[in-house]
């Protein structure tokens, strides 16, 4: 009886994200004197932890086919940058629309390079990581885009991340839509079950019939389009962007996915546990000004996080398989 | 594939046995580039000014892409050098006051080695891939530049920059960069260690073969571990070289240049899959790169156009390097 | 068989080079519904390769295939297994990270739709796979919500089978197919395939066991080096010369080349 719920909850992959979520909720909040746990900082904590969520549930799905896209951090730049820069020229269902086609096109891109020719992802993205961080600052030439008051006041802009509904930003609503929507998609429909078998072992898959190459190019484009519209939704409730937006959020995307139980060498994948990532990484950055630390700790830290999310990756792995064969 | 008359074989024509190099492209490429701009801006182009310019940059980014290189040729990748570099320089420059500028250098290059040792055995005892664990590793020494420089400038004293170990890495000679000359003679001894010697030899394998490599004794760890020491001290040396050319420090010291080093490499011909490519290739590759920044400088464009060029390069380079392998049956 | 049949699939010419390895050299060779085929030959005669081509994982350098008359032009797994082919690959097939159910439907995953959306039947995936596992006699205990990789080797093999069994349609090739399975399970994989060919669908079985094959088959087709170099009905041919031929090859030297 002890052993099956053990195992039941370590074959669970979100598993260690809530655990350590927990303590670290409990610990934040007793050291900030309860602070943390306020409602104003709850309130901005949930915000960006569901725009990061939102980027990170693509890099997940990315990740589940055992492959990378480190581009997420340029392409939530791009999202913004046209949702803001041609709304409020032209006209915000006109930016809408662009944001988040250019956002697909850049994954189209990403996902066709990698599934066609077969080039390691991380190289690609790479590529279009810093092509597209050039032309975020290529375009704003060093100054910002904002959105006057008139636009802030328009329907879209508020549905895309203008506005709060009772306190809390639509961003939350859109992250956990997106939660539904996709743990759906990965886990009760056929899309789900070919993906996550491309990520266990692509050969076989593909000698099953699995479409792997039109996989492959899914993943990415969903990651293009989610990370588009977080960068959409961030910059609308900031209301400005500017050309260094989203920079270094790809790894913190990264980080979220695999805090979240999301194995980096494919086949696992639990898209709840990276909003639990997400929101790990988000709830940390927010403790930090809290008490008045430099944000430049919060890279140093992250760099670390990675790290020893990945080495517990592996360790868990192992675990698991320990206790499976039992 | 097989040749249909046998004869051909044996006597390979150089044309054909250049065009099999890993390297071929960016060899014509890299002439290419020159001549074009040359015609474009010759009364610029040419000039001992430019080409002081170019090769001052190239040595700084070429020995960073000779050590992405043996890395990736070892079937790894560090995407850590920028921060490296960065940080070494900055121990460098900080240190040096203490220290003096003998033992700041060697202490500087062994915060190198150790910083390579420690992604090594990340990947290779902690199991977790080279890619992530040098991300983390990009990001936790960019961080530490943040925290302990703050934003301050630092530079060396007088007497430090005179000092003739500065000289010999900052200094000139017949009216060339040490910095540069560094670069070539080390260039030419790692195509040595790659081609004519064991430990070159047992890279390749590993990079083109592990299970292979290991199975003829060839120890992948030690291989391997070397293979990112290698790369942190050229990475580290490079920061020495540009701190002893130009003393000061800035926390944006070195970050894009992980992209870059890839990128010379890459298009330099050496093979993501690991196992082929040449150092030639990634000097050129590197001087390819140099030349066209310093026309985008010139023309006028803002660096992040330079930017997106490298990030396009990477995506073209990479692609063009794999289908032609597949292509060669690889 | 009767040559007046037209052949269900048929090979002209086949080349297939891997890099600068060829697997296969210029195959010609047919097969008929309703017939067992014994498909033989020494560690890397090239048996495997020849089947993925027929199962669409590879497509030939060179020659034609054709199925019921009709070329095929592209190869993709997913077009066999549409145009009617099953198989049980020697070394692919499982996605060891996927529970029972889900290995078993992987790519044709039945659907049950609401509201147009197309969501997995779980009950069906489970039903089926447990059918399968208590039908080829695997552990009582496997759970057809574990993960494939808790399975042993011979309990992958007998998963393999019942899943191609279960899919079948007029063409089954089983890549030796009674590896790690006990002698119990070995002849009912053999009952099995005498079976299907009664129930006239095309049998290509691949297997190093010529003893067994020789009582089952009705034609053995000997690679060597990637050549065909025998294709003969069982009653012309006895079980020690088949295997005299395979062990001692008929002078096919792979390192001559070969002029075509
Ligand atoms: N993917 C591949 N890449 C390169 N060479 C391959 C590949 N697959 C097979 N080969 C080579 O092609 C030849 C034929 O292999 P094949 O797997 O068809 O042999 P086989 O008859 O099935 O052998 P076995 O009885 O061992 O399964 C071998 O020399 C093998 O090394
Ligand atoms: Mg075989």
């Amino acid at each position: 009886m002890r052993v099956s719920l053990a195992r039941f909850v370590l074959k669970r992959p979100e598993t260690s994200a809530v655990v350590v979520t927990a303590i670290l909720v409990t610990f934040l909040t007793i050291t900030t004197g309860g602070t943390w746990l306020s409602f104003a900082n709850l309130q901005s904590v949930s915000r960006i932890t569901a725009v990061l969520a939102i980027m990170a549930f693509g890099e997940a799905l990315v990740i589940s086919t055992g492959e990378v896209d480190v581009s997420v951090g340029s392409v939530f730049a791009m999202g913004a940058l046209i949702f803001i820069g041609v709304g409020r020229t032209v006209n915000l269902g006109v930016a809408l629309l662009l944001a988040l086609g250019g956002g697909l096109l850049i994954g189209l891109l990403n996902g066709a390079v990698v599934a066609f020719f077969r080039v390691p992802s991380l190289i690609v993205t790479l590529g279009t990581l810093f092509l597209f961080r050039g032309i975020a600052y290529g375009v704003t030439e060093g100054f910002y885009f904002g959105a006057s008051d008139e636009v802030r006041s328009r329907l879209i802009f508020n549905v895309m991340g203008g506005a709060n509904l009772g306190g809390v930003n639509v961003a939350v609503l859109w992250a956990l839509v997106a939660l539904l929507v996709l743990h759906v998609v990965m886990f009760y429909m056929p899309m789900g079950n070919r993906i996550l078998a491309v990520g266990g072992n692509a050969a076989s898959a593909y000698s099953r019939g699995v479409n792997v190459a039109r996989v492959r190019l899914i993943v990415f484009a969903l990651s293009g389009l989610l990370a588009a519209f977080a960068g959409m939704l961030d910059a609308a409730s900031i209301g400005y962007v500017d050309g260094s937006f989203g920079e270094l959020m790809e790894l913190e995307a990264i980080a979220a996915a695999v805090l979240g139980g999301c194995s980096l060498v494919g086949g696992r994948c639990s898209l709840l546990g990276t909003l639990l990532g997400a929101f790990l990484l988000r709830a940390v950055g927010s403790y930090l000004v809290i008490l008045g630390i430099q944000p430049q700790w919060f890279i140093l830290l992250l760099g670390v996080i990675v790290v020893l999310a990945s080495l517990s990756d592996r360790v868990l792995t192992k675990l698991l398989f320990r206790l499976q064969q039992r | 594939m097989r040749a249909p008359a046998v004869g051909i074989q044996h006597v390979t024509r150089p044309l054909t046995r250049f065009r099999k190099r890993p390297d071929a492209a960016i060899v014509l490429g890299t002439i290419l580039v020159f001549l074009v701009f040359g015609a474009v801006d010759p009364e610029s182009w040419f000039q001992f000014f430019t080409m002081i310019n170019i090769t001052r940059y190239a040595a700084i980014l070429g020995l960073l892409a000779i050590g992405q290189t043996i890395v990736i040729l070892s079937r790894e990748i560090d995407l850590s050098v920028g921060s490296v570099y960065g940080i070494v320089a900055i121990a460098f420059i900080a240190s040096e006051p203490t220290l003096g500028v003998p033992l700041s250098l060697l202490a500087a290059l062994m915060l190198a080695a150790a910083i390579g040792l420690l992604n090594a055995l990340l990947v290779l005892r902690g199991g977790i891939s080279s890619m992530i664990a040098t991300l983390g590793a990009l990001f936790f020494y960019r961080g530490i530049i943040y925290v302990t420089t703050g934003g301050t400038v630092m530079r060396f004293s007088q007497g430090a920059r005179a000092h003739w170990l500065t000289q010999a890495f900052g200094g000139q000679w017949l009216r060339l960069d040490n910095a540069f000359l560094w670069f070539m003679l080390i260039a030419v001894l790692a195509s040595l260690v790659l081609y004519h010697s064991r430990f070159g030899n047992h890279l390749l394998a590993v990079g083109g073969d592990e299970t292979t490599a290991l199975a003829r004794g060839v120890t992948v760890v030690r291989t391997k571990t070397i293979a990112f020491v290698a790369c942190s001290l050229l990475a580290g040396l490079s920061g020495i070289v540009t701190i002893a050319q130009n003393p000061q420090t800035h926390v944006t010291l070195g970050m894009q240049l992980e992209l870059e080093s890839i990128a010379a490499a890459v298009i330099g011909g050496t093979q993501l899959g690991g196992g082929r490519g040449t150092v030639l290739g990634s000097v050129l590759g590197t001087f390819f790169l140099t030349a066209v920044r310093s026309e985008m400088i010139t023309l006028g464009a803002p660096p992040s156009w330079y930017t997106a060029f490298v990030g396009i390069a990477l995506l073209l380079g990479a692609t063009i390097n794999t289908v032609m392998a597949r292509r060669s049956g690889a | 068989m009767e040559t007046e049949r037209a052949p269900l699939i048929s090979l002209r010419n086949v080349n297939l080079w891997y890099g600068t390895v060829q697997a296969l050299r210029d195959v010609s060779v047919d097969f008929y519904q309703g017939e067992l085929v014994g498909l033989v030959g020494d560690n890397g005669a090239g048996k495997t390769s020849l089947v993925n081509i027929i199962s669409g994982i590879v497509a030939p350098t060179s020659g034609e295939v054709y199925l019921d008359g009709q070329r095929i032009t592209s190869f993709h797994p997913k077009l066999a297994i549409d145009l009617g082919v099953e198989t049980t690959q020697q070394s692919v097939g499982l996605c060891d990270n996927l529970s029972i159910a889900r290995n078993y439907f992987l790519g044709r995953e039945p659907v049950r739709r609401i509201a147009g959306i197309p969501f997995i039947d779980l009950g069906k995936m489970r039903k089926e796979g447990r059918k399968a596992i208590t039908a080829f006699g695997l552990r009582e205990s496997v759970d057809v919500d574990g993960e494939v990789a808790l399975l042993s080797g011979g309990e992958r093999q007998a998963f393999k089978i019942a899943r191609a069994v279960y899919f079948r349609s007029r063409i089954l090739i089983m890549d030796e197919p009674t590896n790690n399975l006990s002698v119990r399970e070995r002849e009912r994989v053999n009952d099995l395939a005498v079976q299907l060919k009664d129930q006239s669908l095309l049998v290509i079985y691949i297997t190093h066991d010529i003893f067994q094959i020789h009582r089952i088959a009705d034609r053995f087709i000997i690679l060597e080096n990637g050549a065909k170099v025998a294709d003969v009905p069982r009653n012309l041919m006895s079980a020690e010369d088949l295997e005299r031929i395979i062990r001692e090859g008929v002078g096919n030297d792979a390192g001559s080349p070969r002029s075509g």
